[in-house]
């Protein structure tokens, strides 16, 4: 069960990185002082079932570095599945220097911690040029200058069962153009006025755990009832009020009904609620792009949809950054600008993460043929089951999933964001519990942790 | 005048820095340790000899000496040096009252306060220049880096033979200032040493000149707010050449992300801002002072505008004009101006047994928030990280694999990525376990343990009986061997059954061995018949207790040997309809004693003191009050009477006091159990089927891939096992290719084999063909009795040949055959109840693992109970 859970919490921030094939070109020239050698990446292992596309765009750098006749080569070290071991594992490391990386692919949450304990270094502004989504680019910076380089986004979105509701009479079951939480409650009464047979037990299912996915719900709700959430100011001061924090609970309540609400919701982490989603028992789902491929080889185009979550969804991601201790800091930069270079992310794109630039989803940009991987094989045996458009990209890449980064909120940027996810889904327990306070007595009881947590 | 240029004549440096002390207490205490100085020392003879002024035997580096040790290196030098003399300290500095005379604090340095403060074990400034006067030298350079450096400038006029002496003081009179980032120098000694490290001509002048306006670019200031100004005192036209330009460097040290370089410039940037230290010495005297008159002041300043002080540094200010006139001073502390109010506190990494992971968690969740882990500014000190991974996998990975876990080289061994995060902190049940690991240690470990004295907290390994098979008298709960408690079990009820957690995950199931095979391990094989059970064991104890309510016949005639903590703690499921259990306890099994491993790693000496400072205080609030009073909640025993911390409530059936209980377990008892264990079926047999269909090209790379998962896996066989591995492609007559015949290997001809041959074909698989034929295989081959193993990695696609008659043909032999299959499936709910895969697993007793496992661990710890493995 441990190491499940592990594997489970692993799953939740999934978004691993990969590579590609930067924007061409021959590499820049290492600065005076880098020491010729192994970089070495540190990225948590890829959970995700992308088939190494992180390796490959690792090997295309090597490739080039060889041909280039430079004695620089990049080496992965891949860290545990669990997020919070892949944290506890770099901070411990970059403090002490009990091991030895020069890029460490962070969660975009953790950004603000490791710029402001000064275990990575400033970067080049042109690193995140315009193209670099706006929002996603948000999450390099720390005080005003630059960390850690977009590598791959997330955001949250609306899975649903299209073939749910065309049965129950929905006369237009594509949700694509997006829906509100009151039209998402009105279709589930409709669901259930005309139930599924089978394993259907109720509308919707999300990651309530006390974990991360706690706090990305409740962000969401919060983001969707108060207008400019924030929580903190930029420097990671706590700003937030309890008439803020209750009208955030009062819509984290409605979100999370019980008519609505799969009870296993409220224990549910990713694994669990897609599990739930692909066994019927739910018709929509709230969770991440990565399982877009995933859910297409369990369902058929005609049974399945995605659209935008309702209200606003919460960015994630991951970004690279170079370390403090790097001897190697200067090529360690212009392997960053590779492996978020406008190639690369459009081989992640089509890898199935979400791409950190804007050009990936238009067409001016195609995956080398050398880190695209393989393709299917003759016999159609292993066809790609994920739609994809003309362009090659998933279906949903322009009309969903760049749309809903653009529009998608942060979780609050602080250096002390562990102690504020752990006061903030602790906190919120009681709402999930036998007797749930009021509100304003919840905020309150928040205000208080999160001001402990947080002190200004 | 031109400066003299003193290279040639016979020079001399001293460079002083006293970065710990003796008394930090209050009240007579100094205000703390300044770890920052040690760097300086470094840095400034580094700094020192790439300017090629004085040789390297010409610098003498005296690291926090007592006043005796200052004042012979002192009268030393100042009797050699012909050329120049130099003298370099860093340290407390301290007067008595604004305006005097300075003192240099040695390490034995204290402090008498009143109206006129006194400073035993601290140098006179006066005394050092009259010592230095002594020297023959031309030039004496005096470089101050302290608290109040400035004040000595007063002292220099004063002094009658001073035309040699040129005196270089960080910090203008009467200002304090912050030792910054106790991982780097301190801001003042390391813009000089950038600025000696500069290849150009720079006598003492340029360097007091160039300094001042570097640190006024940075923005630094002093503790009172003012602009942060380096002073210089020399007599007219004297100076000094300290650092020739033109040369050959030596090679250039490490780039150093924090040696400020003022923005902007052609420069590269410069590191972020140092952090502010997490660990201070707060003398609890100042931080009374700073609480009280915080509240009153705080908001009068905060008015917005750079440089907005943050309240720490009105804590700060206030705290300098508050103390001058006590004649104390300075914390090191930076004061960086826009920073959010605390800094991100040390990580500290603990690793624990899996049986121990949630009460080691809560723990730590308490302690994180604690007072003790909290900073009178209201900041934690230290954040704590639990993890846990397979109790033996910890084992041998600090045993002989510190090496790869530091850096790891390769995919197959990752210690980083299989066990977790190098551990600062290893709590495992048993003090055994330590002993194990330096037992059988590699020469070249990169990790060292330091086991605390005593165990945290007791809890015996008990024979949880269910209700309906318990027997009430005492005469059967107490005072006999485990093999007879189970025989008498079974006498009681023919169908009665026993499970234990395995060993190789979690130290119960380890420690129950123990008990099972009796002393000497004589009883390998009467043990495990007493446990035999269909399937593969339960990781952990805990969900030994939750796996056996899925049927409830099983809960009820099934004891389980768990640690008895868990009849209070409890486990989260089933909590209404589980088998109440009593608990029985054996004589001859030690019981789970969780206790403290501090685990230093080679070279991760960059914060020293101050991970040791956070893992004692997290050690000693383990071993407290508090610590304990989360142990008693979860139903452990005193380490030392034995005792249960808290009485047993309703409905917890255990003893008060089940005398005797045992003594400590023993490191070869363990390790004999062990390897018993693993040898119990002999050497093993594995089959692995690589599905090598068209559609696994989506799995295939990496160590996340099909060949790469199989890779990993083959850690847990040995050169006496034997193991094959097919490729899966292709229907008709032949299902599968063989890219490794079935029999014993060496790891790298194997790995060279599946490098060589495992390639994705374009083809279908038939996994109903190819699992028929392994079975078959198997079956054929089981008449020796070895443990046997088949394992299919696949990633699904083709399960549509897996339904329906085809689906129970594989059902009906797995049965027949009787070799367990496990199953890795590389789709998402792969194993949810119903699939194929999970029933095949389910059938023949092996295990269903999708994406929602680790799988790689997963795979290996399935493999290495039928191997003999590798050690």
């Amino acid at each position: 069960m441990v190491r499940r859970l592990a594997a489970l919490l692993a799953l939740l921030l999934v978004l691993a990185a990969c590579t590609g094939g930067g924007d061409g070109g021959a590499p820049a020239a290492p600065t005076a002082r880098d020491v010729p050698g192994t970089i070495v990446v540190a990225s948590g292992r890829d959970v995700t079932g992308k088939n190494g596309v992180r390796r490959r765009l690792i090997d295309a750098w090597n490739q080039r570095e060889q041909r280039a006749g430079t004695q620089f080569r990049a080496r992965l070290v891949e860290l545990p599945g669990s997020a919070d071991e892949q944290r506890s594992q770099l901070l411990g490391a970059l403090q002490s220097r009990s091991a030895e990386y020069d890029v460490v692919n962070l969660d975009v949450t953790w950004v603000p911690e490791f710029a402001a304990a000064g275990l990575v270094r400033v970067l080049p502004e042109e690193l995140v040029d315009e193209d670099v989504i706006r929002s996603v680019a948000g999450t390099a910076r720390w005080g005003g200058k630059v960390y850690a380089v977009p590598f791959n986004s997330d955001v949250g979105l609306l899975y649903y069962r299209r073939d749910h509701l065309a049965r129950a009479g929905v006369e237009r079951p594509d949700l694509s153009g997006g829906l509100t939480w009151e039209r998402l409650r009105d279709l589930v009464e409709t669901l259930d006025g005309r139930p599924a047979r089978g394993a259907y037990r109720k509308g919707w299912t999300t990651q309530l755990a006390a974990y991360e996915g706690r706090t990305v719900n409740a962000v969401e709700a919060f983001a969707s009832a108060v207008r400019d959430f924030a929580l903190v100011d930029e420097e990671g001061r706590y700003t937030g009020t309890v008439e803020e924090l209750a009208a955030g609970i009062a819509e984290l309540r409605r979100r999370t009904e019980t008519p609505y609400t799969l009870q296993d919701a409220f224990h549910s982490d990713e694994a669990a609620s897609l599990s739930d989603f692909a066994e019927g028992r739910t018709a929509f789902l709230r969770h991440w792009p990565y399982v877009y491929p995933a859910l297409y080889r369990t369902f058929t185009r005609e049974q399945l949809g995605v659209a935008p979550l309702p209200g606003r969804a919460v960015l994630g991601g991951q970004n690279l950054a170079v370390t403090s201790a790097s001897q190697r800091s200067g090529k360690a930069a212009e392997l960053i600008r590779f492996l978020t270079g406008r190639e690369s992310e459009r081989c992640l794109l089509d890898a199935g993460f979400a791409a950190t630039r804007e050009s990936a989803y238009g067409d001016g940009v195609r995956c080398a043929t050398a880190v695209a991987g393989p393709s299917a094989s003759p016999t159609g045996e292993g066809a790609d089951p994920v739609p994809r458009d003309a362009g090659g990209r998933p279906a949903y890449a322009r009309t969903i999933l760049l749309p809903a980064l653009r529009d998608a909120v942060h979780r609050p940027r602080t250096p002390l964001y562990g102690a504020f996810t752990q006061t903030f889904t602790a906190g919120l327990g009681p709402l999930f519990g036998d007797a749930p306070p009021t509100d304003e007595a919840l905020a309150e009881q928040l205000d208080e942790a999160l001001r402990k947590a947080l002190p200004d | 005048m031109t400066p003299l240029d003193p290279r040639g004549l016979v020079n001399r440096a001293l460079l002083v820095g006293v970065s710990e002390y003796d008394l930090t207490e209050p009240p007579h205490g100094v205000p703390g340790d300044l770890p920052a100085v040690k760097h300086n020392l470094n840095r400034m003879r580094e700094a020192l000899v790439r300017g090629r002024v004085f040789g390297e035997r010409e610098i003498e580096v005296a690291r926090s000496p007592s006043l005796d040790d200052f004042g012979r290196a002192l009268r030393a030098v100042a009797g050699e040096a012909e050329g120049v003399l130099l003298l370099y300290f860093a340290g407390h500095g301290a007067i008595p009252s604004a305006g005097d005379e300075l003192f240099l604090q040695m390490r034995n340095a204290s402090v008498v306060a009143g109206g006129h403060a006194v400073f035993p074990g601290a140098e006179m400034f006066t005394t050092v220049l009259t010592v230095l006067a002594t020297s023959p030298a031309r030039r004496i350079v005096v470089i101050l880096d302290c608290c109040f450096a400035g004040n000595a400038a007063r002292v220099w006029e004063h002094f009658d033979d001073k035309r040699r002496v040129m005196l270089l003081m960080s910090v203008q009179a009467n200002h304090r200032t912050d030792a910054g980032d106790p991982r780097e120098p301190t801001p003042f000694t390391a813009v000089l040493a950038a600025l000696l490290d500069e290849d150009r001509d720079t006598t003492l002048s340029d360097l007091a000149d160039r300094s001042r306006e570097r640190m006024t670019a940075l923005g630094l200031r002093t503790l009172r707010d003012d602009p942060w100004e380096p002073q210089l005192r020399t007599e007219r036209g004297m100076d000094v050449l300290l650092r020739p330009g033109g040369g050959q460097d030596p090679p250039a040290p490490p780039p150093r992300p924090s040696v400020p370089t003022p923005p902007p410039g052609p420069a590269p940037p410069p590191g972020p801002t140092p952090p502010q230290g997490p660990f201070r010495a707060f003398p609890a005297v100042l931080l009374a002072l700073a609480r009280g008159l915080r509240a009153a002041l705080t908001d009068r300043f905060r008015t917005p505008g750079p440089p907005r002080p943050s309240r720490r540094a009105v804590t700060r200010i206030v705290l300098a004009a508050g103390l001058l006139g006590l004649g104390l001073y300075g914390l090191p502390r930076w004061t960086g101006g826009d920073e959010a109010a605390c800094a991100p506190p040390l990580e500290l990494r603990v690793l624990t047994d899996p049986d121990l992971e949630p009460t080691v968690r809560a723990a730590a969740d308490a302690y994180l928030t604690s007072g003790e882990n909290t900073t009178g500014d209201g900041c934690r000190r230290t954040g704590v990280t639990v993890y846990s991974a397979g109790s033996s996998d910890v084992v041998d990975a600090l045993r002989a694999q510190t090496g790869a876990w530091q850096e790891p080289r390769n995919e197959d061994v990752n210690p980083q990525r299989d066990i977790g995060p190098q551990p600062d902190v290893w709590i495992p049940a048993s003090r055994a376990d330590a002993d194990r690991v330096e037992a059988g240690r590699d020469t070249d470990a990169v990790a060292a343990l330091e086991p605390a004295e005593e165990p945290l907290a007791y809890s015996p390994v008990v024979l949880a009986v269910p209700d309906a098979l318990s027997s009430e008298a005492l005469d059967d709960r107490v005072g006999r061997p485990l093999s007879e408690m189970v025989d008498r079990l079974t006498a009681r009820d023919g169908n009665a059954a026993v499970r234990r957690p395995d060993p190789e995950f979690t130290d119960t199931g380890l420690l129950a061995t123990v008990g099972l095979y009796g002393a000497d391990a004589r009883a390998v094989a009467r043990g495990e018949r007493m446990v035999a059970q269909p399937g593969p064991p339960s990781p952990t104890a805990a969900e030994l207790l939750c796996t056996l309510p899925d049927d409830d016949a099983v809960d009820h005639r099934t004891a389980a040997l768990v640690p008895e903590f868990l009849l209070r703690s409890g486990v989260g499921c089933d909590a209404t309809t589980r088998s109440t259990r009593y608990a029985q306890y054996p004589e001859d099994v030690p019981g789970v004693e969780p206790v403290y491993v501090r685990v230093r790693w080679r070279g991760a000496d960059r914060d020293e003191r101050e991970r040791d400072a956070s893992a004692d205080g997290f050690r000693d609030w383990l071993a407290g009050e508090r610590g304990r009073a989360v142990f008693a909640r979860d139903g452990f025993r005193s380490a030392y009477d034995r005792e249960l911390l808290d009485a047993p409530r309703d409905g917890e059936h255990m003893l008060h006091a089940p005398t005797p209980l045992v003594e400590s377990a023993g490191r070869d008892a363990m390790e004999r159990a062990l390897r018993a264990y693993r040898d119990a079926g002999g050497p093993g047999r594995v089959l692995f089927l690589l599905d090598s269909s068209g559609s696994m090209i989506g799995q295939w790379q990496g160590p996340s891939g099909g060949p790469g998962l199989l890779r990993q896996s083959l850690g847990g066989l040995g050169e006496r096992d034997e193991y094959g591995v097919w490729a899966v492609a292709g229907t008709g007559d032949r299902p599968y290719g063989t890219l490794l015949r079935l029999g014993p290997h060496g790891r790298a001809d194997a790995a060279r084999a599946l490098d060589a041959g495992a390639r994705v074909r374009d083809a279908e698989a038939d996994p109903h063909a190819a699992l028929l034929a392994a079975l078959d295989e198997m079956g054929e081959r089981g008449d020796d009795r070895r443990p046997q193993l088949i394992v299919h990695i696949t990633d699904g696609e083709d399960n549509g040949r897996l339904t329906g008659e085809r689906l129970d043909d594989v059902l009906d032999r797995a049965r027949a055959t009787g070799v367990p299959v496990t199953v890795v499936s590389l789709q998402s709910g792969g194993c949810d109840p119903g699939r194929p895969d999970r029933r095949i697993a389910d059938v023949s007793g092996g295990r269903c693992l999708d994406l929602g496992d680790d799988l790689g661990a997963a795979l290996h710890d399935e493999v290495a109970r039928t191997g003999t493995g590798e050690g």
